[in-house]
């Protein structure tokens, strides 16, 4: 073994990426926005809501807010009690000594707001009547919904769809590309094969065959369809990436050491070739993002009540004198899609070398 | 080459084989067949089962997917599409009717796109660095990321509402209003006139990626020695450009059109379907919705064909403009 030289420890690969990455403000900037996304995902029920988002009823307290990510999670009483979805008055009337904290914003992204729900707020105007008001910042659609608090709620479908198809992509994607390159050979034919395959088959048919086929297509399923055609890029990528780093002296080094494939693989040529394929898949979450919300657009997406960006702009199509329903959800697609290109590009400038060296 | 263009072919059926075999599966998979889906919910047009079940046997869907399949495969092999189930004509000139408008606009569009993509990305090459192209670049990034249906909405917003009584004012579905005895000159007038909005949605999205693509690979050449030679010899800006720099461009140039083939005839089944526009996207749509097991392998043959076209013709074109590149 070597005798140990103390050393300063230089900063590691990320460090310096993250710090390359910190100096461009517009990936900055669209950083900030992926990050105001995920807190009004988290938030949203918090945000905009007919729930309390904290009450004391019958001397319990209780986040009846937390019913809008699982029907389960509001507590039964409410239930019991015959709430049927409207807190305001029933809670004064049922239980004298209730306090409730409410959301931001007293709208409901599935139901139109009656009259009197909330002390003095009329009802929301439905049909085309509902455009842009105080009391609607966004409008509100044909059934009288909030815009706003749909496109509150969506902001979890959006997220997610990113993360979740793109973890699927780029999970079959790294195996795939990784399997093919380290190994070559008729490995290496089977799965460029396998991938020119899957790249020829028109993703639009395979993503509407498969929903139909599907008795009751929820998000998860529209995730997992993303995320199962949209590898190839990435799968393409790692091969590259690694076939060039298997003839590498550190692989050659620690087979030498007696590392087998699998080890080498995960531990030695993964973590090299992670970041020019991060990249793409930073791209992929904006293009899954995209694929999601025109399916719900076509009226392929989730059913409802999921709200979903896309299904808001399908409302529209009726009548686009409604313009609200165009504008504001388009713009938050717009708004995503580029902060999550500006993300990747951002990225791809901190990690790749070669473009290093051409900024000099 | 004769070698490497005979393996790329065979390769090319094998995948072929593959495709149309599990998107046949897919299709068939699928729950209705043409005669439910067709006839959809209504009693009165509900057919006897006897009648019932003499189409399914005429069209074949009493046999299981793969006896189906390996019949749709035999005629094929004999240059016979098969006939469309639900619009009572043969696939074939279900396409040839529906391809001269999705022509129409893309190779609209990508006249446009190349036309405008070249000096754009040379400006931008030649003006690096500075405030004007700073902005310009942005503003081509930020319309990049503008996703096309949106753009389509918006457009049909702001032309449908907005300007509605004006000049301005566009049509916003369909091909043409008027009658197909009207004299030609109205109605290719009146084409164009339909034409504007679905030519600019499918325009600017390639238009921005084209001209940073031209851009990147300018900042390549552009470094090299070759171009400081140039440039010490009195070479001007523009000819060093123009002259030097970009000729060498060119390769990726030609990969990038190859692989625009197949969305040349394919067209986009969103933008058609926003537009109403009567082109192959829409019917491919179309197809996947009313089951039409016909048309909707008709079409996958033709895209796949058409893409696999396309990557053979970008790897050939490499080769026959690069002398150093070879398909060995």
């Amino acid at each position: 073994m070597m005798a140990h030289v103390p050393h300063p420890r230089s900063r590691g690969f990320w460090a310096e990426a993250w710090g390359r990455y910190r100096r461009r403000p517009l990936a900055m900037a669209a950083l900030s926005f992926v990050g105001f996304l995920v807190a009004i995902a988290i938030l949203a029920p918090a945000i905009a809501g007919t729930k309390p988002v904290l009450c004391r009823y019958k001397g319990r307290l209780s986040m009846p807010c937390l019913g809008y990510f699982n029907r389960s999670w509001e507590p039964a009483v409410f239930a019991r009690d015959r709430f049927r979805g409207t807190y305001p008055r029933n809670l004064a009337e049922k239980d004298p000594d209730s306090w409730a904290i409410w959301p931001l914003f007293f709208q409901d992204p599935y139901r139109a707001v009656r009259a009197d729900e909330w002390p003095g707020m009329p009802a929301n105007p439905a049909m085309d009547e509902g455009r842009p008001s105080g009391r609607n910042p966004f409008g509100t659609d044909q059934a009288g919904v909030d815009v706003l608090a749909k496109m509150v709620h969506g902001t979890t479908v959006a997220l997610l769809v990113g993360f979740v198809s793109m973890g699927i992509a780029g999970t079959i994607g790294i195996v795939v590309g990784a399997l093919g390159g380290y190994f070559g050979g008729w490995v290496d034919t089977l799965t460029s094969r396998v991938t020119e395959i899957v790249m020829c088959v028109p993703t639009l048919v395979l993503i509407l065959a498969i929903i139909a086929i599907l008795e009751k297509p929820t998000i998860w399923h529209t995730m997992a369809i993303i995320g199962a055609t949209g590898w190839t890029g990435i799968a393409r990528l790692t091969r590259g990436e690694f076939l060039r780093l298997k003839t590498s002296e550190f692989v050659m080094a620690a087979r030498a050491a007696g590392a087998g494939p699998v080890r080498i693989m995960l531990r030695h040529i993964l973590p090299n070739a992670l970041a020019p394929v991060l990249v793409p898949i930073t791209f992929g979450i904006a293009a899954a993002i995209l694929v999601e919300s025109s399916l719900s657009f076509l009226g392929f997406g989730p059913p409802p009540p999921t709200a979903s960006w896309g299904s808001i702009l399908n409302d529209a199509r009726s009548n686009y004198r409604m313009w609200w329903l165009v504008v504001f959800p388009g713009t938050a697609i717009f708004l995503t899609v580029l902060a999550y290109n500006l993300v990747g590009e951002g990225l791809q400038e901190a990690t790749d070398p070669r473009l290093r060296e051409a900024r000099k | 080459m004769a070698t490497y263009l005979l393996r790329r072919v065979l390769l090319g059926v094998l995948t072929l084989l593959v495709i149309t075999c599990f998107v046949y599966g897919l299709a068939r998979a699928m729950p209705g067949t043409p005669l439910t889906v067709q006839l959809g919910e209504d009693p009165s047009r509900k057919l006897n089962p006897e009648d019932q079940e003499r189409l399914r046997r005429i069209y074949g869907l009493d046999k299981p997917w793969y006896m189906g399949y390996a019949q749709w495969l035999g005629n094929v092999v004999r240059g016979d599409l098969g006939r469309s189930i639900t619009r009572k004509q043969p696939v074939t000139s279900l396409i040839a009717e529906r391809i001269g408008p999705t022509f129409l606009v893309s190779g609209t569009a990508l006249v446009l796109i190349w036309l405008l993509a070249i000096p754009l990305g040379l400006y931008a090459s030649a003006r690096s660095g500075h405030a004007d192209e700073r902005t310009a670049s942005l503003l081509l990034y930020v319309l990049y990321s503008f996703p096309t249906f949106v753009a389509a909405l918006f457009l049909q917003v702001i032309f449908s509402v907005w300007l509605r009584g004006t000049p301005w004012e566009l049509p916003l579905f369909g091909m043409t209003d008027l009658p197909a005895d009207a004299p030609w000159p109205a109605r290719w007038a009146d084409i164009a006139r339909h034409m504007i909005l679905p030519v600019t949605c499918q325009t600017y999205v390639a238009l921005a990626y084209d001209s940073r693509f031209i851009k990147a690979n300018m900042e390549e050449v552009l470094r090299q020695d070759y171009i400081r030679t140039a440039r010490a010899k009195g070479v001007g800006p523009w000819r060093v450009l123009v002259r030097h720099a970009f000729r060498n461009t060119l390769i990726p140039l030609v990969t990038l059109l190859g692989l625009s083939l197949p969305a040349l005839v394919g067209g986009s089944v969103i933008i058609e379907q926003i537009f109403t526009w009567p082109g192959m996207g829409r019917l491919f749509f179309e197809s996947i919705r009313e089951r039409d097991y016909p048309t909707i392998m008709g079409l996958t043959l033709m895209f796949s064909v058409l893409t696999l076209l396309g990557q053979l013709l970008a790897d050939v074109l490499y080769c026959a403009v690069d002398p150093r590149v070879s398909v060995e």
